[in-house]
């Protein structure tokens, strides 16, 4: 260690370099105390203002659960009359099983009526289909 | 410094008509050890005021709890303590630098509150890189020193420890200053 070190770090240890004046200790017990006090002056305040906000908070979520029941009610109510219209417009099966599935086969392999229908509901002709089938490679002329 | 009747004033707390007259008489006894306590961390007349009010601040608060495990001062130390840290922290994040033990030393000269020479304005800033708990120690060991079972009482670290990290301070410090020369 160099003499300059020696001498900041002295064996016997330093004296702390800063100095506040006595006034400042004298004082410092009062003003603890008055900080103190106020403080103790807040906490009052806010046990008194505690159950305002949590009463409010509870009508809160007391109208949030009241609407959440309303909503569910009115869902299931609009589920309820959708489903009751929707089977008096289906027709109920009047066949056996086997008939409805003739039935079926009858429809899908039906030309004639089934696709003039769905042409025209597509707005396509008998050309425009001509023309499609070629341009896939699956018709030649 | 005057003496204080620890069973007393435990006795005395406990009974909410005297409680407030016994805390005053513990902030009038332990105020100004603790300020010193605390300016080791935080280097600064203002921010040590504002730490040692906090600190009485908590204790009031925490006055119930306290049963007299330990000194009244062990006790004011450590709150002290922490409330000096957590300002660190507070002013490491306001001034967003990285070192949560950084203390500006230019400071100490523009300081009115500092009483030294250039030397002593040197070490002050060789004292001002240790982290805070290495800063506590030596300043308790080269300024007031204290005896390693005394610190290890206070700040709850065995001897042993204290004793290696006061050994490392003096390192750091030296070579700070070999730097400065």
């Amino acid at each position: 260690m160099s003499t300059k070190n020696n001498r900041i770090l002295a064996p016997e240890g330093g004296r702390y370099p800063f100095k506040v004046s006595d006034e400042y200790f004298d004082n410092l017990t009062a003003r603890i105390m008055e900080q103190i006090d106020s403080v103790e002056q807040e906490v009052p305040a806010k046990v008194e203002e505690a159950p305002a906000q949590s009463a409010k908070l509870f009508s809160i979520h007391k109208n949030r659960r009241r609407n959440l029941w309303f909503s569910t009610i009115s869902i299931a109510a609009s589920l309820v009359l959708i489903v009751t219209v929707a089977l008096k417009f289906i027709p109920t099966p009047s066949s056996t099983p086997v008939e409805q599935q003739k039935a079926e086969t009858t429809v899908q392999y039906t030309p004639d009526n089934y696709n003039e229908d769905l042409m025209n509901y597509t707005m396509v002709d008998n050309v425009d289909v001509y023309y499609y089938l070629a341009s896939e490679g699956d018709f030649e002329e | 410094m005057a003496k204080i009747d620890e069973q007393d004033i435990l006795k005395r707390i406990q009974d909410p008509q005297s409680k407030r007259k016994a805390f005053e008489e513990i902030v009038n006894v332990y105020s100004r050890q603790l300020y010193w306590k605390i300016h080791y961390v935080v280097q600064n007349h203002d921010d040590t005021d504002d730490v040692l009010q906090n600190t009485f601040i908590k204790a009031w608060r925490g006055l119930d709890n306290f049963k007299g495990d330990s000194a009244i001062f062990t006790w004011l130390y450590r709150i002290a303590y922490n409330e000096s840290i957590t300002f660190l922290k507070q002013k490491k994040q306001m001034s967003s630098i990285d070192d949560e033990d950084f203390v500006e030393q230019a400071s100490f000269v523009a300081d009115e509150y500092f009483d030294g020479d250039n030397t002593q304005q040197l070490l002050m800033q060789a004292v001002s890189t240790l982290p805070a708990k290495q800063r506590q120690v030596f300043c308790m060991k080269y300024f007031e020193d204290k005896k390693y079972e005394e610190i290890s009482d206070l700040v709850g670290t065995s001897v042993g420890a204290l004793k290696a990290s006061y050994h490392i301070a003096v390192e750091k410090i030296t070579t700070f200053i070999k730097s400065k020369e």
